[in-house]
């Protein structure tokens, strides 16, 4: 079954959304933009901005606002005030109903409005990658039934199943996920680019019901950047005695740069218009355009449009019989209520925190979408797929908590690493599960411990265990340790390892958050410690191998070295930094050593030790060279998996 | 009974299968779109940044042409220098046909017909796709 999208075909702008993994997503025009003008030229078949840009050439085949006919009769007052405003000719098509003439061919609105959804099917498909047939289509609510056929018709004209139409305020309630509340009333307010409308719906058991609506069908933002440019235009006169309104270039400049602080005002306080060039003066100087705008001065400016809203506002209440104080939630929909001012008119008048997103000229559309997963059954019996809320990890050398899953791992998830063992001939490792965001092992959650034993005698580091850590489904964890060489395993389950109460895992973040800093500190003592130990021991081996080799003077310094350096490791009030620096010097020392094994290396192709950083073992990520090409493979495998260094 | 309860368990599986199959090719599909959407953003991740640059070299253009400066037409070129090593390119439409894929009309005036008169705000691409479209005074013809 293909998706099925949701479409807010928009009087001034359309949107298209989709369910994506269970979440709502407006799909990019291939302009690349998440909103497409609803603007056709349907001889050459043009739509969306680029039918736009060349509007003003061709105004008798350019179309635009022709929601404002779609299903009305010729003579419907809506038509007659479009036909007042409108460069293309509205005509009277069959039956009487409205109807566009493009150089003599005649075009229903159904016909044009399908022009633009065949645009979003298209841009759809190549998004998607996928053949997209069904859609769900919004309409205003006080669209009747002729109204709700034609655009049906439109979406059938353009190749789509329409599976629903919806109403433009229901859509953004379930955007909000407002269907999931019973009982209750709710006031949506939409200001678009140029249509105000506002519904009051009331939601009993999932079912929306429309109790009034209203609105301004000429009202919206456009108007508010023509306050904005009368002003900006007053203002040059008043100050140079140049009408700009004359001047079409500067119009248009005047044009993008009022739009661009009305919206920068939203915002901050303040912005500048900057216009260098504007015109000439008398004297056939240049003349600039400058200009300080604030919030206040633009609240001002458009006082008069925001309270136009109010009025049917207050009709729609009257007609549901609801008075502020019974609405229980205000959605606010359309590019224009970003505007504060406007949120604070709708806050205070309803006495509520109104809803409203990062996009609300895209909660139409994303509404939309959801209606369209519910009836995928995609939103219903949503796969919901855990995740671990804290990191999962064991103990390493030093008490340091070495992830494994980090935390906000989508489940079931699978991760393992080589580990090995911390001291020579070391015959069992213990495996400490632990769970939490903190760098120690002590702070954090034991979840388990176990213990593999019979490990082949060895060196140090050369021993593979490989520790995997595998969450399925339900949350249950299961812990295996192998020893690569013998085969042998052991495993530890551990029940509900992803489900803590939502205290539990806010108290454990709080917590590692609170202790950044002093665990970091531990952290690096611990880490330091772990290196200097290396050192201390690599070194012995050595000294122990090679010593007869150095010149006795330095054979002792070396030796002196090493000692203060492991005294050092056994003091607790040690610091990190001493340590390293120590640690330094003593491997600076040793560097004659390194001389001799270096030379015996290239002779006898005898392996050297590599002091990169990284924890060490009672399981380090294994730091060993490849004497044999499996080892060497595993030792790859083995850096893949270290999860050691904290930066 | 029996046979009941097998029916219900193939349906279930054939159910689950199909679910299943469909979340892998979510995520097959996601992952193809993630890679061709990074090759994308690193494309175009200068894209805002430039566009706003480009109010900027308007002006420049501007100021150039009423001092007629020869520093500043210098500091221009290099701006414009910049901008090309960076995929920027202008549209060429003085005096090309109209086309609104690359230009936005703002004025019809005595010329030829859908002839670009005069370019207001030149336009570019970025690795050719449409940062800005070039704003243009077009013919309308009849004289």
């Amino acid at each position: 079954m293909s998706k099925i999208v949701g479409i807010d075909l928009g009087t001034t702008n359309s949107v298209v959304a989709v369910m994506e993994g269970g979440k709502p997503k407006v799909i990019p025009s291939s302009e690349g933009r998440n909103l497409i003008p609803s603007v056709v030229e349907p001889i050459k078949n043009l739509v969306g901005d680029i039918a736009k840009r060349q509007l003003i050439l061709n105004p008798k085949n350019t179309i635009y606002s022709v929601k404002r006919l779609m299903g009305r009769r010729s003579d419907d007052p809506m038509v007659e005030k479009t036909r007042g405003m409108a460069g293309y000719e509205i005509v009277k098509g069959k039956q009487d109903m409205a109807a566009i003439k493009v150089e003599d061919k005649e075009f229903t609105p159904q016909e044009i409005s399908a022009r633009i959804l065949s645009k979003i099917k298209a841009d759809a498909e190549a998004y998607l990658g996928e053949k997209v047939e069904q859609a769900v289509i919004t309409v205003p609510a006080y669209f009747d039934d002729a109204q709700r056929q034609a655009t049906k018709q439109a979406g059938e004209i353009a190749g789509f199943k329409v599976e629903r139409i919806i109403n433009e305020p229901t859509a953004a309630s379930l955007a909000y996920g407002l269907d999931k509340k019973a009982n209750q009333t709710i006031a949506v307010y939409d200001l678009g680019g140029g249509t105000f409308d506002i519904s009051i719906l009331e939601i009993g058991d999932g079912v929306f019901e429309v109790k009034a609506t209203n609105g301004d069908t000429f009202l919206g933002g456009d108007d508010f950047d023509q306050k904005i440019i009368e002003h900006v235009v007053a203002e040059f006169k008043k100050e140079h005695g140049v009408d700009l309104s004359k001047d079409k270039q500067a119009q248009q400049r005047i044009r993008d740069a009022s739009e661009k602080a009305k919206i920068e005002l939203s915002s901050s306080e303040e912005t500048e218009i900057n216009q260098p060039f504007i015109t000439q003066g008398s004297d056939g100087n240049p003349l600039h355009l400058t200009m300080k705008l604030t919030r206040s001065k633009l609240e001002e400016l458009t006082d008069d449009l925001v309270e136009k809203t109010m009025g049917p506002v207050k009709a729609a209440m009257k007609d549901a019989k609801v008075d502020a104080k019974d609405i229980d939630e205000v959605v606010l929909v359309g590019g224009q209520t970003r505007m504060p001012k406007i949120q604070r008119v709708v806050k205070d008048f309803f006495g509520k925190e109104p809803h409203k997103g990062v996009n609300p000229d895209e909660v139409v559309a994303i509404g939309a979408a959801i209606q369209g997963g519910v009836l995928m059954g995609d939103v219903k019996d949503v796969l919901l797929l855990d995740v671990t809320p804290l990191t999962l990890g064991v103990e390493t050398l030093g008490g340091v908590m070495t992830p494994l899953i980090e935390r906000n791992t989508t489940v079931p998830t699978a991760k393992s690493q080589i580990f090995s063992t911390a001291s020579d001939n070391q015959p069992q490792v213990e495996i400490h599960v632990l769970q939490g965001e903190r760098p120690m092992s002590g702070d954090n959650k034991t979840l388990g411990r176990f213990v593999l034993d019979g490990i082949p005698p060895a060196q140090r580091g050369i021993p593979q265990i490989e520790v995997t850590f595998d969450i399925d489904a339900n949350g249950i964890l299961k812990v295996t340790a192998k020893d690569k060489g013998t085969g042998k395993e052991q495993k530890i389950t551990i029940q509900n390892a992803t489900h803590l109460t939502d205290e539990e895992v806010d108290k454990m973040r709080q917590e590692a958050e609170k202790h950044a800093e002093e665990d970091k500190t531990k952290k690096e003592l611990a880490e330091a410690r772990n290196q200097a130990q290396t050192a201390v021991f690599e070194i012995e081996k050595q000294l122990k191998e090679h010593g007869d080799k150095l010149d006795k003077a330095d054979k002792d310094k070396i030796e002196v070295n090493v000692k203060q350096l492991k005294e050092l490791t056994e003091k607790t009030e040690a610091s990190a930094e001493d340590l390293k620096k120590a640690t330094a010097e003593t491997l600076e020392s040793a560097q004659k050593l390194g001389e001799i094994l270096y030379k015996q290396q290239t002779e006898g192709d005898k392996p050297t030790e590599d002091k990169k950083e990284g924890s060490a073992p009672k399981a380090s990520a294994k730091e060993d060279k490849g004497e044999t090409d499996e080892s060497a493979k595993a030792k790859e495998k083995a850096e893949e998996g270290e999860v050691v260094d904290g930066e | 009974m029996k046979a009941d309860k097998t029916v219900k368990l193939e349906q279930k599986i054939t159910e689950l299968e199909d679910k299943w199959k469909r979340a892998i090719a979510d995520y097959h599909n996601l992952e193809k779109r993630v890679t061709s959407q990074q090759a994308d953003f690193i494309k175009f991740a200068n894209a805002a940044l430039i566009s706003r640059l480009l109010n900027i070299v308007d002006d420049l253009k501007r100021a150039a042409n009423h001092l007629n400066d020869q520093g500043l037409k210098l500091i221009i070129s290099q701006l414009q220098d910049l901008l090309e090593t960076e995929g920027v390119t202008e549209i060429d439409a003085t005096g090309k046909t109209f086309d609104a894929h690359t230009m936005e009309a703002i004025e019809t005036v005595a010329g030829s017909e859908n002839e670009v008169i005069e370019v207001l705000a030149t336009g570019y691409k970025l690795n050719d796709k449409i940062l800005r479209p070039a704003k243009v005074k077009v013919g309308k013809g009849g004289k």
